[in-house]
């Protein structure tokens, strides 16, 4: 027994041995840690089986899906990820510009605009998100109520029931898919036209040309773009036509109105809310990357005689660029899961409708998983996108 | 600083293994309890098995009635501005405190969510549950807890502006519905409209103060959620949006929502004195016993029937113990503290506009559903 306890003493008196130790120690402790998480879990149900029943009830806001509440509760959710995608996708382009352009205001040298950029970053990123998200739903509440709608026309419908514009929508045959896919390859073709077209303008160094006329790669694109999708509209037999909103009453004599392209107030007041709040993010992303250039880039542009527009795009954005694409990114992730903040002002996104199928089936666990990996998904798929283009950025620069 | 961040986790990681290991040992421990109770408890106590305290004694001995209710229903619940607790479901709780302690004061309101009531309950944090809960199939096998009657018959309704002339659900074709995100809500929404043949916008909301926002700003034609809340919501609806009597609730019943307190699973000595509160009431104001003259009948009670049910003796005869575990006397304490069931409706739900006589809430005698199983 002492030698063995003497071995041990001369054993552990090296430091490798001790480390080896508390690390087996540790491996342990994680095994059975493990271990006792996985039996947890195994006592529930945690399959998604569920998921094909009917889900029974209905959603508000459908896009490019269509839903009924006959459908299976897969189909219901997703419809909610259809609409987490949609506002978070219109939000980030749009609060990329606002947020370009203040950010670009913050620094003019013309006093009112700085201010007004000053101001809206200081006043919008300083109160909490949800909170901006209520006042917008009580602005959008404000506009007129469906009995006292405004309509311009028969063009446009303006009520707190939603802002209803004209909008092409399938006929009742078919080609409507057919177009679409035409219309996507009439648009590669008239850009690799235009690309080409003026490639070869700047390689040649002089006007391309047809029968004497001086033809301009995007002009030219943007022709054989009207040519051709113009004339594969009437070859497909019209395969789109013009939705005019209306607003009318039933034999009840209750006002309602349908029809057109449906701007609602909920969709409105999370995508205004989401913009105007990560706008300051970006704006202040914008400055500080244009501040970290070197003056000389904006004085070396002044004394080659360019504008302050031209200096502005075509020197200091292009080479800010490099540093405001990774921080971009971040406002892009937290901007998709800050939608799901629009769950308190009824609008169907993700979270939304995963809550009432959890409600609705009593098993909350496996619908939690599913909600974080969509939400998983949709950041990586933001982040491998905004990683190409960083990588173009940074490669153009170098 | 490594290692010392590596103790700490490791010290984590042991204390998680630890509670895990002794929560499982907590578990286990009622059970093993439990057979050794089996076998030497009383013979007619066999719901009792996997007891080995009475939720009734433990009142008791306390003293005090720990009673889980809605802070916020005005007419069901509600804090008042003088912080004290007022309502139906409230007066349920004095009943049930005055039944056991003799006194209608010795409350303790606990304020639930929704969410957290059936877990304050199981988890001993209350002794008994009332909070406008629906008795359903599911709860009552799922959730570790027992319903004891049905003190109102709510169902899902829907109210929509007076002057918008709907009259019934099949006026409401093309209507935007605002709904509140609940259990079964949506769905008995959609049930309705579909059987109904209409298209509908249902507009969910999570919670409620939105979605009356939207509601005043006319967003939405209808408001569905339990009849009940409807009503409450109608008597306190602001005036500068028209006040109560911009609204009307529309007759039609979409869903059936039973009311009523909750007990723990297998506890039926306190489960059984909670339901007969309920019923005494009931019978109460069937034989026509109120608060006012509960004291005169006791001393002269007109019938063998009210004898029992106030615990007096009927002429020369032996006062009826039913023994609940209490004073045979307990029905009249309840009726001293809060009066008859139609006093209770008189009090906090007529108020609301919420119609007594030909509803299902009327007495069986009229029409309704109230009714009291025998006292004898």
């Amino acid at each position: 027994m002492s030698i063995f306890i003497a071995k041990l003493s001369t054993w552990s008196r090296s430091q490798k041995n001790r480390n080896l130790f508390y690390q087996l120690v540790f491996l342990i402790l994680v095994a059975f840690f493990v271990n006792y998480l996985v039996s947890k879990a195994m006592q529930l149900e945690l399959t998604l089986s569920h998921f094909e029943s009917r889900s029974g009830f209905g959603i508000s806001h459908t896009f490019i899906k269509d839903y009924t509440s006959n459908d299976s509760r897969w189909s219901a959710y997703f419809t909610g990820v259809i609409n987490t995608v949609r506002v978070s996708l219109v939000a980030i382009i749009l609060a990329t510009l606002l947020g370009t352009i203040m950010g670009v205001a913050r620094l003019s040298k013309n006093v009112l605009f700085s201010t007004i950029a000053y101001l809206y970053v200081e006043l919008v990123r300083n109160t909490p998100l949800l909170i901006q998200i209520i006042f917008w739903q009580i602005i959008f509440l404000k506009l007129p109520r469906i009995t006292e709608a405004l309509t311009f026309g028969s063009t446009v419908v303006v009520s707190n029931r939603g802002i209803l514009l004209p909008y092409a929508k399938p006929a009742e045959d078919i080609n409507s898919n057919i177009f679409v896919i035409v219309l996507l390859f009439i648009i590669i073709i008239s850009f690799v036209l235009s690309y080409y077209l003026n490639k070869k303008e700047d390689i040649d160094g002089k006007k391309f040309k047809i029968l004497n006329y001086n033809i301009n790669g995007s002009l030219a694109g943007t022709f054989v773009f009207l040519i051709l999708s113009v004339s594969a509209y009437f070859i497909l037999q019209k395969p789109f036509v013009l939705d005019l909103p209306s607003l009318y009453q039933n034999s009840k004599g209750t006002y309602l109105q349908s029809g057109g392209f449906e701007f609602t107030p909920e969709f409105g007041a999370i995508l205004f809310a989401l913009v105007i709040y990560t706008g300051t993010f970006i704006t202040e992303i914008v400055r500080g990357s244009i501040q970290s250039l070197s003056k000389g880039q904006t004085e070396a542009a002044q004394s080659l005689g360019l504008t302050n527009y031209q200096s502005m795009t075509l020197i200091i954005l292009p080479q800010a660029l490099r540093s405001i694409i990774p921080p971009l990114t971040n406002q892009f992730l937290n901007l998709t899961k800050n939608s799901s903040l629009s769950v308190v002002i009824a609008y169907p996104e993700l979270f939304m409708v995963s809550r009432t199928i959890m409600n609705n089936s009593g098993r909350a666990l496996p619908v939690f998983f599913l909600i974080l990996f969509t939400y998983l998904s949709l950041s990586l798929i933001i982040s491998l996108f905004m990683n190409f283009i960083n990588r173009r950025v940074t490669r153009i620069g170098a | 600083m490594k290692s010392k961040l590596f103790f700490l986790l490791l010290a984590v990681m042991s204390l998680t293994l630890i509670i895990a290991c002794s929560e499982e040992v907590e578990e286990a421990a009622p059970q093993v309890e439990v057979t050794k109770d089996s076998h030497d408890d009383d013979d007619d106590h066999d719901h009792d098995e996997h007891k080995d305290h009475s939720t009734l004694e433990e009142v008791l001995e306390r003293g005090v009635l720990k009673c889980g209710v809605n802070d916020n229903l005005t007419g069901f619940g509600v804090v008042t501005s003088a912080g004290t607790f007022e309502g139906f479901d409230i007066d349920y709780c004095k009943a049930v405190a005055a039944a056991i302690l003799g006194d209608a004061s010795k409350v303790e309101y606990v304020p639930l969510t929704a969410s957290a009531r059936f877990e304050a309950l199981s988890s001993e944090e209350i002794d008994l549950l009332i909070r406008n809960t629906t008795w359903t199939a599911s709860r009552d096998r799922d959730l570790g807890n027992d319903f004891t009657a049905t003190t109102f018959y709510d169902g899902q309704g829907m109210m929509v502006y007076a002057d918008s002339g709907y009259k019934t659900i099949e006026d409401m074709a093309g209507a935007t519905i605002c709904v509140l995100q609940g259990t079964t809500t949506e769905l008995n929404l959609d049930d309705r409209f579909k059987s109904a043949g209409l298209d509908y916008t249902p507009l969910t909301f999570e919670t409620n103060d939105p979605l009356q926002a939207a509601f005043e700003e006319r967003r939405c034609d209808g408001w569905t959620t339990d009849k009940s809340g409807l009503a409450s919501k109608r008597a306190e609806f602001p005036a500068a949006a028209g006040g109560p009597e911009a609204l009307v609730v529309l007759a039609e019943t979409l869903s059936k929502e039973p009311l009523g307190p909750l007990t723990r699973d297998n506890d039926s000595e306190f489960y059984d004195v909670v339901q007969w509160v309920v019923f005494g009431l009931i019978q109460a104001e069937e034989s026509g016993i109120t608060s006012s003259n509960v004291a005169a009948m006791a001393a002269d009670p007109k019938d063998p029937g009210m004898a029992r049910l106030l615990g007096v003796p009927y002429g020369d005869g032996k006062v009826a113990d039913f023994s609940f575990g209490v004073d045979p006397t307990f029905i009249q304490h309840a009726i001293k503290a809060v009066g008859n069931y139609g006093e209770i409706y008189e009090r906090h739900l007529t108020p609301l506009g919420l119609t007594r006589a030909g509803s299902l809430n009327a007495m069986w005698t009229e029409g309704g559903l109230i009714y009291a199983p025998p006292f004898r």
